[in-house]
């Protein structure tokens, strides 16, 4: 038996998770929430990340009802992330294996979706959709490596989400995306939006601006449609270039499965126009809900059980964090998947 | 803990300070230097920062071309050094390594 727990901090969310192979014992996470138009700032993330984050840990170790000794690995996010938030996650991370005297083992957030997906929804070899606040990527693998098909050239699909909801004013509690997706289950009209796909990418600060200084703004004060028909909007069009990228990407790879991964992918909304156009191609589409999409500590448990299995470990030395994107390679599955 | 004032180096004309932080062992002391110790500086902030421990005793000597970005990083490592101190409390004491 392989126990690993692992700890997840690179944007406004705090989670520990430890996983028992393959089983979920415990996954406690606290989120950061900013005021009605405020995003959240590094500084003041990792200012709450390092007031709950012992917190939370006592609470992952009772619910697993393990004590240190009981761990194998204890696993981090290094990296994308915002810095602050990461280096104060890797901070306890590094110094718990070091007083538990047990290995450290950096891993990448993207991967750590990816993994979990696959946990939870036992799909085999799926085409990945990764949305998040901080990430839009269609994700596929072939010869060990995740590798990336489609993204977003400026702003991820969740940034627009939650920077659409500052401009007009949505709580960010529980999320500013589930508080649109909530609203624009009451849109009736549609307001036409910038639709911006390019080859395999996306992009979506176009839609932004739009709707900030054009005249969906203007729409909306002068009463021509409402904030809910914004939403509906909004919704619509991000989805319907995700989906039209995705579709793309396993007409390419000849997949025959989707798997939705990160925040944005709770979204009820995405799912099901996803799913219409997985039972078109005669395709299955595999989704998750919010315990395993948003960020959380089992996902990075999850993806360290499979490199620690596979013989990996990261030296403190080697322990940084880092903003930017890390090397997608794998070494825990198959070279090649018929 | 000690720490004098941040000083001009008459020599390089750079702002130097320092810290000096005992802990219970040299053990722990050693902990808190290598959990520290990964996350580098920015490249081009115009700020180094050097620690190392003897017995128990972690050192932290900075060196900046400027006040304001000495400021930041002696105050970042601050919250950097009681998050450490937090965890060893809770999680601690070490484990000892039958190596």
């Amino acid at each position: 038996m392989t126990v690993v727990i692992g700890f997840e901090g690179s944007a406004n969310k705090i989670g520990i998770g430890i996983i028992r192979d393959g089983e979920v014992l415990s996954n406690p996470r606290r989120t950061y929430i900013t005021p009605p138009g405020q995003g959240f700032m590094p500084s003041d993330t990792a200012r709450h990340h390092r007031a709950v984050i012992l917190t939370v840990l006592k609470e992952a170790l009772d619910q697993a009802g393990l004590k240190p000794a009981d761990i194998d690995c204890v696993a981090y996010t290094k990296g994308p992330g915002m810095g602050a938030p990461l280096v104060t996650v890797a901070l306890v991370a590094r110094t718990v294996a070091q007083l538990w005297g047990k290995p450290l083992l950096g891993v990448n957030h993207c991967v750590g979706h990816i993994e979990m997906g696959r946990l939870i929804t036992k799909a085999n070899n799926p085409t990945v959709l990764y949305v998040s606040g901080g990430n839009t990527q269609v994700i596929a693998y072939s010869e060990r490596r995740y590798r990336i098909f489609g993204e977003t050239i400026d702003i991820a699909v969740g940034n627009c989400l939650d920077r659409f909801a500052r401009v007009i004013k949505i709580s960010n509690d529980p999320s500013p995306g589930y508080n649109i997706e909530q609203m624009a289950k009451k849109g009736s009209q549609y307001v036409e939006l910038p639709y911006t796909v390019k080859g395999m990418d996306v992009s979506f600060s176009g839609i932004l601006s739009y709707i900030e200084v054009s005249s969906a703004h203007k729409m909306l004060s002068s009463g021509q449609c409402t904030a809910e028909d914004l939403c509906f909007s909004l919704q619509e069009t991000l989805f319907s270039m995700l989906v039209e990228i995705t579709e793309r990407a396993m007409a390419h790879c000849g997949s025959q499965e989707v798997l939705i991964v990160g925040g944005v992918g709770c979204n009820l909304r995405l799912q099901e126009m996803m799913d219409v156009m997985c039972k078109e191609r005669g395709a299955k589409l595999f989704a998750t809900d919010e315990r395993f999409c948003i960020d959380n500590g089992a996902m990075i448990a999850q993806a360290g059980w499979e490199m620690f299995r596979s013989g990996h470990v990261t030296e403190l030395k080697d322990s940084w964090i880092t903003q930017r994107s890390l090397c997608l390679f794998t070494t825990w599955r198959t070279p090649w998947v018929i | 803990m000690a720490a004098p004032e941040a000083e001009v180096n008459t020599h390089t004309g750079k702002l130097e300070f320092s810290l000096d932080v005992p802990f219970p062992s040299a053990e722990e002391a050693i902990i808190a230097l290598r959990s520290l110790s990964p996350d580098r500086e920015p490249r081009r902030g115009g700020i180094s920062k050097q620690l190392s421990v003897s017995g128990n005793t972690l050192y932290v000597r900075w060196s900046a071309d400027e006040a304001r970005t000495l400021r930041v990083s002696v105050s970042s490592f601050m919250d950097h050094l009681s998050l450490v101190l937090e965890t060893m409390e809770a999680f601690g004491p070490a484990v000892k390594l039958h190596t």
